[in-house]
C-alpha cells in the first residue's frame, strides 16, 4: 500500500484538506477503508472514548455465517418411539443404605399408562385404550404460589403416589436380582461341532 | 366425460384392493423366508435352485445362532457397546478371554456410578456402588446382553423362530442380520447383527409387533485377540466376594398363576421383604430361555384404582389389584401379555 495514500487518510482524519480522488479511492478500496476505520479505531481508544471494543469484523463475520447457512424450508418430520409416547424422568428418594439396590433401577425413565377400571369410567374411556400418565403423578412443578387451602388433600394423595411408586422400583430392583440370581445359560456341549459348521473360518 | 369419470371411478375402486393386496404379498414374503426355519430340509430344497449357493452353503439362521452362542465363549475379544433406549445412552465394555484353564469375562457400565460385573469360571461377581459387592454361581453375566445368547440355543426355538434376513454393515464390518421372531403374540421379537467374520454380536434390537424400537444395544468398538488379555487374566489373582447361596426352602403360596405364554418354565418361588420399603410380597420367577418374567403378590389396604402399566424400554411393570392383594407382573413382555397374566392369577 502507498505510503502517501495511508499519510492522506491520515490527514482527512484529522480534517485537513486532501485530494478528492482520494474520497471516492476511500470508499473503493477495502485495505485503504480498513486503515480510515483503524485510525478512527485508533483515536477513539487513545481519548478513551471505546466503551466497549467492538471487532468491526464480527458484524460482518456473522452476516457472512448467515449467508452460507443453506436456506431451511421445513424441518423433516422424524417419527421415533420416543415421540410416540411421552417420557419422564422419574427422579426418586435418594439411595440409603444397603436398600440402595432400588436405586440401580432408579435410572429408568418409565412411562406410565393407565387403563380406566372402574364401571363409571368405562362409558367414557373405550376398553383397550392406554392412556399415557406420568408415573408418579410429577407432571405438574410445584410452584411457590400454590395455594394453601388446596394443599391438605392432594399432597396425601401425593404421598400415596410416591409411595406406590416406591414399591414399584422395590419390584423392578427385586426382579432385577432375581434374573441375577438365577441366570442359567446352559450353554450347548456340541461346540466342536459347531466349529466346523462356521461360514467363514478365519 | 362419461369414460372419464368411469375410469376415475374404476381407479378408486381398485386402489383398495391393490394396497391390500401389497400388505398381503409381504405377509407371505414373510412366511418364504420364516419357512426355511421351521424345516431346514426344505429350505436346502428351495435355494437348490441355484446351484453356486448349493455349493456354497448357505449357513441357516439357527447355524448363525449356534455360531453367536460358541463364539461368545470361545473368543478372546474386547468390545465397547452402547445400550440404547428411551433417549438414554448407557456405554459399557465387555471383554471375554479364555484359554485351557479358565474363562474370564468383565462387563462395566462406563458412565455413572460403578456397575462392574466379572465372572471367573462359573463364578460371577457383581460390584455395584450402593450395595455390598457378591458372587453368585453361574455360566453368564447377567446384563444387557441376553444370557440366553451364550446358552442353549436350541431351547430358544421352542417359543422363537430364527429368520435370516440379510447383510448390512453394522461397525464396520459385514453383519448378517437373524430375527428371532416369536412363535406367538405374546413376547417381543429381537433382531440381531452377526459379525460375518466372527460370529459375535454387533447390533441387537428388540421390536415390538407394531415394529416400534424399543431398546437397542450398538457394538461401538470389537478387537478380537488370539489371547487373553492382562486386564482379563489380573481377575484370576483377584480375590472375589463371598458366594452367595441362592438355595432357600420353597415357600407355600395361597396363589397361583394359571396362564402364561408358551415355553415359560418356573424358575423361582420365594416370600421376602422388599429392599427399602420392607414391604412382605411373594413371587414367581418364570423364563422362556430368553425373558425373564416375575410375577408379584402382597396384601394391601389401598382402595380400589385403576391398573397401572409402567414402560421403561421393553421392560413392563404392570400393578393391580384385586380383592385386597396387589398384583405385580415385570418383565420384558407386551403390556397385553403382562395384563393377561396378571388377570390370570388365582387366589385359593
Amino acid at each position: 500500500m502507498n505510503e502517501n495514500k495511508l499519510q492522506a487518510v491520515s490527514s482527512l482524519l484529522d480534517q485537513q484538506p486532501v485530494d478528492e480522488n482520494l474520497l471516492t479511492e476511500l470508499t473503493d478500496n477495502d485495505t485503504l477503508n480498513e486503515s480510515w476505520s483503524r485510525y478512527h479505531l485508533i483515536g477513539d481508544i487513545m481519548r478513551g472514548e471505546t466503551a466497549d471494543f467492538i471487532d468491526s469484523k464480527l458484524s460482518h463475520n456473522i452476516a457472512s455465517a448467515i449467508a452460507a447457512e443453506p436456506t431451511l424450508l421445513a424441518p423433516k418430520a422424524t417419527t421415533s418411539i420416543a415421540q410416540k409416547v411421552k417420557a419422564k424422568v422419574i427422579q426418586l428418594g435418594k439411595p440409603f443404605g444397603q436398600f440402595a439396590i432400588a436405586a440401580s433401577a432408579a435410572g429408568l425413565m418409565i412411562l406410565g399408562v393407565q387403563q380406566a377400571n372402574n364401571e363409571g369410567d368405562m362409558t367414557a374411556v373405550p376398553a383397550q385404550v392406554w392412556q399415557p400418565l406420568p408415573m408418579g403423578g410429577v407432571a405438574d412443578p410445584v410452584s411457590y404460589n400454590y395455594s394453601r387451602q388446596d394443599t391438605a388433600q392432594p399432597s396425601q394423595q401425593k404421598r400415596a403416589q410416591i409411595e406406590r411408586q416406591q414399591k414399584l422400583q422395590a419390584i423392578l430392583a427385586d426382579h432385577q436380582m432375581q434374573t441375577k440370581l438365577h441366570s442359567k445359560a446352559a450353554p450347548t456341549e456340541v461346540s466342536e461341532q459347531i466349529d466346523t459348521k462356521q461360514p467363514n473360518k478365519n | 366425460m362419461n369414460q372419464k369419470i368411469l375410469s376415475l371411478l374404476l381407479a378408486l375402486v381398485t386402489m383398495p384392493v391393490l394396497s391390500q393386496q401389497s400388505i398381503e404379498s409381504n405377509h407371505s414374503s414373510e412366511d418364504i423366508v420364516a419357512k426355511p426355519v421351521i424345516n431346514d430340509e426344505q429350505a436346502t430344497e428351495q435355494t437348490a435352485i441355484s446351484p453356486i449357493e448349493q455349493s456354497a452353503k448357505v449357513p441357516t439362521a439357527l447355524q448363525w445362532m449356534q455360531r453367536l452362542s460358541y463364539s461368545i465363549r470361545n473368543l478372546n475379544f474386547d468390545s465397547s457397546f452402547v445400550v440404547v433406549k428411551n433417549n438414554r445412552a448407557e456405554p459399557y465394555r465387555w471383554l471375554h478371554g479364555v484359554d485351557e484353564n479358565n474363562e474370564l469375562e468383565l462387563m462395566t457400565l462406563l458412565n455413572g456410578p460403578r456397575k462392574e460385573s466379572v465372572r471367573v469360571n462359573d463364578n460371577v461377581s457383581y460390584f455395584n456402588s450402593t450395595l455390598h459387592p457378591y458372587t453368585v454361581k453361574a455360566d453368564a453375566i447377567s446384563g444387557p446382553i441376553p444370557v440366553a445368547f451364550s446358552g442353549d440355543i436350541e431351547k430358544l426355538q421352542q417359543s422363537y423362530d430364527f429368520v435370516s434376513v440379510g447383510k448390512s454393515r453394522i461397525l464396520g464390518r459385514p453383519a448378517q442380520l437373524i430375527r428371532l421372531e416369536s412363535r406367538d403374540k405374546q413376547r417381543f421379537g429381537y433382531w440381531l447383527w452377526l459379525d460375518v467374520q466372527s460370529g459375535l454380536l454387533l447390533k441387537a434390537a428388540l421390536i415390538n409387533r407394531n415394529g416400534d424400537l424399543l431398546e437397542q444395544i450398538q457394538f461401538t468398538h470389537l478387537l478380537i485377540t488370539e489371547k487373553s488379555s492382562d486386564t482379563l487374566n489380573q481377575l484370576l489373582v483377584a480375590e472375589l466376594p463371598t458366594t452367595l447361596d441362592v438355595s432357600h426352602q420353597v415357600p407355600e403360596l395361597s396363589w397361583q398363576v394359571s396362564w402364561l405364554p408358551s415355553g415359560f418354565e418356573l424358575v423361582n418361588t420365594k416370600r421376602n421383604r422388599l429392599a427399602g420399603i420392607n414391604q412382605e410380597v411373594e413371587s414367581l420367577m418364570y423364563n422362556d430361555g430368553l425373558v425373564d418374567v416375575s410375577i408379584y403378590v402382597s396384601a394391601t389396604n389401598e382402595a380400589n384404582r385403576p391398573v397401572s402399566i409402567n414402560q421403561a424400554g421393553a421392560t413392563v411393570l404392570l400393578s393391580q389389584l384385586r380383592d385386597g392383594y396387589e398384583i405385580n407382573v415385570v418383565g420384558q413382555i407386551p403390556s397385553d401379555t403382562a395384563k393377561a397374566i396378571a388377570d390370570s392369577v388365582n387366589f385359593n
